[in-house]
């Protein structure tokens, strides 16, 4: 899978658990102060974020993701495991 | 000679409330079984055996020898650290003997030539070849075998302990605008508590204990037989409904039944809880309420570590293990089993089991921030309490989070399959 398509999974799943339309998320938004998402909707993301790719997210580390471009990169390398 | 209280493998059927605690520190009547066996033992020096991961904990909260093997070389008490004293009793110490109940032990005498020939180092294994060698008499001792058990016997130990510690009177500062409707015999009020205006307490049915520094505040009914333990604190327009033990620092509010919250709990607001054990330092949020009563009247059923079992009982609550925390507005389901450190959001109907650990969201559960956070997390509630997190304690968790990854895993996996 190349960037653009793990970019475009992953606005895709972002914009089903948060509700935001997807052509209006941008890889600096950031998923609380930008984007809206609740302490619980960052689970939800995670959850599905394994579901769309997957993977297996290591949860302490999934903590430390805090926009959109890092969800990418974090991504990007578990993929690449 | 040596007395040797322990817990056996029976301690995973206690679950979740079991799971940071050794059996004989869940609460019943007045006061932790532990505390209710310790008075009646003969002269002889104690020592306790639990599960492995409990054994640091236990060393440091216990002012007693912990899983050491003394017990050899002298004459033994052994006593189940699961046997509920709710009645008037002495030991019968005249011969090598064990007393059963249902074929489990009770206690016995036992020789220091047959505990040197049974021992081999595992206590379950010496218990099996105890009662395959020695003399058993049957008893109708009581033993508990499920959380369930200690809703069930709440009322009659509350009962019995308030007639034994035959404390009555008023001591702490009870407004002149607050009541008592029953007999002024069975209310025993602590110095420092304090009953604020218009409070009832009503003996009508069964005496009420408030021990010290308990404030019960305005508007509020606490029906006997009740006990509320120290520093506890019953919210305003609270309905302390009959055969409820509050064990030390817990915060209770809304209507409660026959229920036990173990300490440091805090249920600040309305809302029902009935028939349930809830653990220490669980908070749930408003309106949290549970059914204990199914519609057709059939016996309840509830998931212990995953399996249904029946209760044999009408009314059961719920079950949930320490440091849950629950949102505004949970309703669980009637028989609930919620393990330790989950975190519950409201949904419509809610599973009746909760793995320890899980996060449920929006009707899904998920594996949540990982066992760190939720130590942290814990770490701060205890502070607000004043109490830290011992490292044996959070040892403890960490076993916990490792003994139950499976289970909570196969529950987040069939929740996504299920909602695809």
């Amino acid at each position: 899978m190349n960037e653009n398509e793990i970019i475009e999974k992953v606005k895709k799943v972002i914009s089903e658990v948060l509700g935001v339309d997807k052509d209006k998320i941008g890889l600096e938004d950031r998923f609380v102060e930008d984007l809206g998402a609740e302490s619980v909707q960052s689970l939800e993301l995670v959850a599905a974020f394994e579901e769309e790719f997957n993977i297996e997210i290591d949860e302490e580390k999934a903590l430390e993701v805090k926009t959109v471009g890092k969800a990418v990169e974090f991504i990007k390398e578990n993929l690449a495991k | 000679m040596k007395i040797l209280i322990y817990e056996d493998n029976k301690w995973i059927s206690l679950t979740p409330i079991s799971y940071l605690k050794p059996v004989f520190e869940l609460r019943c009547g007045f006061t932790s079984i532990l505390e209710k066996i310790m008075p009646v033992l003969p002269e002889g020096d104690v020592i306790i055996w639990v599960r492995d991961y409990l054994k640091d904990m236990c060393k440091e909260k216990f002012n007693y020898k912990v899983n050491e093997d003394d017990f050899l070389k002298d004459d033994v008490l052994i006593i189940n650290g699961r046997w509920l004293i709710n009645k008037e009793f002495k030991f019968n110490l005249d011969e090598e003997k064990l007393f059963t109940n249902n074929g489990e032990i009770i206690y016995g005498l036992l020789k220091k030539e047959s505990v040197n020939k049974c021992w081999n180092g595992n206590i379950d294994e010496f218990l099996e070849i105890l009662k395959n060698n020695l003399k058993k008499e049957e008893t109708d001792f009581t033993l508990i075998k499920f959380p369930w058990d200690l809703v069930h016997y709440n009322s009659e130990l509350i009962k019995f302990e308030f007639k034994k510690r035959n404390k009555r009177g008023i001591f702490g500062k009870f407004s002149d605008r607050a009541s008592i409707y029953g007999s002024e015999e069975d209310i025993f009020i602590a110095p420092e508590a304090e009953i604020y205006p218009f409070v009832v307490i009503d003996t009508s049915e069964g005496p009420v204990y408030i021990d010290k520094g308990v404030k019960v505040f305005p508007f509020s009914v606490i029906i006997g037989p009740s006990y509320i333990g120290e520093k506890t604190q019953i919210m305003p327009g609270a309905k302390i409904r009959e055969g409820n033990s509050f064990g030390p620092i817990c915060r209770i509010g809304g209507e409660v039944e026959e229920s036990i919250f173990h300490s440091y709990s805090n249920k600040y607001h309305d809302g029902f809880i009935g028939h349930s054990y809830i653990g220490e330092f669980v908070n749930l949020g408003a309106l949290t309420t549970n059914s204990d009563l199914k519609n057709d009247y059939s016996n309840v059923s509830v998931y212990l570590n995953g399996k249904p079992v029946d209760t044999g009982e009408l009314k059961v609550g719920s079950f949930i293990g320490d440091h849950t925390k629950t949102s505004i507005g949970t309703f669980f389901n009637t028989g609930t089993i919620a393990g330790i450190m989950c975190n519950i959001t409201a949904d419509n109907i809610l599973p009746k089991y909760f793995p320890s650990f899980v996060w449920f969201v929006n009707g899904k559960f998920m594996k949540g921030y990982g066992v760190d956070y939720s130590i942290k997390t814990a770490k701060i509630a205890m502070e607000r309490r004043n109490r830290n997190l011992l490292p044996s304690e959070e040892y403890a968790i960490r076993k916990v989070y490792e003994m139950t990854e499976s289970e909570r895993k196969t529950y987040i996996e069939k929740s996504r399959k299920i909602l695809k």
